[in-house]
């Protein structure tokens, strides 16, 4: 039987990557679950909102808000900055002894909102994690590939507000790939942040970033991403990390991309209209 | 910046950094040593990963982001003009509302409407 969600793209992937919200919705799908988006959102607030101001806290609380006034517990969200920024917001609007709350409210009367930060904010890993059985069954064109995957960060730390899988070494993402028949490829950095952030504070650091990954991942066939942040340093800027030395290009997927391949889903569908390798 | 009391200046959170992995100093570089001015506080990928690897538990990422906040901080360009893209219209990027919904049509999504303009700067009261 299918049953709706709340869907927060957050920034990134609503106006850079239509094509991570089309696979995301397209998999789910499959699985009976709507998505229904939230209207009229803002950023999360971090990491930028956050570096200038201590009421970064009140942007989450916005998209919280919203959220609930849509009469959803949960929103589905599919970059880890988002997962993180909104789930530390909730947790920090239900603390009866922090004033962040009533001062939220303050804030959102103007515009007709209120909070009570009792949202579940559950990253498409975590929501596909839970339902892995049910995703066995979707299985129907196992992959042979060799997948070097990046875990997205900011959804499994810090491991007391997150709470899923292992902060160190996380666990989920692997199985969800190997779940597509895929193989895992072990590089050692599986659990290094590709450094997506640093591209705002100093580009030439982020790029060297992304070549220290695209160099250790070379027995790989593909790259696999469960951010919108990886994704976008190590596909869409791949071409500046690599502009000296061409051999080192790989294809980058997104987790429902790959996971739409193995349910047999058309290409087309899941954002990947040149095919799967471009 | 004070170093914080806790902080056993093991390094340890130096050694996971993904910033210093590839030659940058972000705050680590400082906890680890206290001394170094060699550093910057905007070099953070906010991974968490020095955090939970903390054996001393020291918010470290706290401790950057006040530090980031501090007003002889001078934020990088980048940083910037995001801040400034989410005080004018809600979102790190801007996107005209009409041009958006027209590259969600090609790709089969639904309409979406932005945040009214503003929105975000009074709920940051950055109009204040």
């Amino acid at each position: 039987m299918g049953f709706e969600l709340a869907f927060y793209p957050g920034c990134l992937v609503l106006q850079r990557m239509p094509e991570y919200e089309a696979a995301t919705r397209a998999v789910l799908r499959g699985l009976g679950i709507e998505l229904e988006i939230v209207q009229q959102a803002t950023c999360c607030g971090s990491p930028v909102a956050e570096s200038f101001t201590a009421d970064w806290v009140y942007l989450a609380a916005y998209n919280l808000a919203l959220v609930e006034q849509m009469g959803h517990g949960t929103v589905v969200t599919v970059c880890g900055g988002c997962t993180n920024t909104l789930t530390r917001a909730a947790r920090a609007l239900q603390d009866p002894a922090c004033s962040h709350r009533a001062e939220a409210n303050r804030r959102l009367a103007p515009v007709g909102l209120s909070v009570t930060g009792q949202v579940e904010v559950k990253h498409l890993v975590r929501l596909l994690a839970e339902r892995e059985e049910q995703l066995r069954a979707q299985i129907v064109r196992p992959l042979s590939l060799r997948v070097a995957l990046t875990n997205p960060c900011q959804v499994f730390r810090p491991s007391d507000v997150m709470g899923f899988d292992d902060p160190a070494e996380p666990q989920s993402l692997r199985r969800l790939v190997e779940l597509t028949g895929a193989q895992v490829v072990e590089y050692g950095g599986e659990d290094e942040c590709c450094g997506a952030t640093l591209y705002l504070a100093d580009p030439s650091l982020a790029l060297a970033a992304g070549r220290r990954k695209l160099e250790a991942t070379q027995g790989a066939d593909l790259l696999l991403h469960g951010c919108g942040n990886c994704q976008l340093l190590l596909r869409r800027f791949q071409r500046l990390i690599i502009r000296d030395e061409p051999d080192l290009r790989k294809q980058a997927l997104l987790l429902p991309q790959l996971i739409g391949l193995a349910m047999g889903l058309p290409e087309e569908e899941l954002g990947l209209r040149e095919g799967i390798w471009r | 910046m004070n170093h914080p009391e806790s902080c056993i200046q093991c390094g340890t959170c130096a050694t996971v950094c993904p910033v210093e992995m590839v030659g940058g100093h972000a705050i680590v570089s400082f906890l680890a040593d206290p001394d170094t001015t060699d550093y910057s506080v905007w070099l953070c990928t906010s991974c968490w990963r020095c955090q939970e690897a903390c054996p001393a538990g020291v918010d470290i990422y706290g401790l950057m982001m006040e530090q980031r906040r501090a007003v002889n901080q001078q934020a990088p360009a980048g940083y910037q003009a995001a801040f400034e893209s989410i005080l004018a219209c809600g979102a790190a990027l801007e996107v005209p509302q009409e041009e958006l919904n027209q590259v969600r049509a090609a790709w089969g999504l639904e309409p979406v409407k932005l945040p009214p303009p503003g929105l975000a700067r009074s709920l940051l009261r950055s109009d204040e």
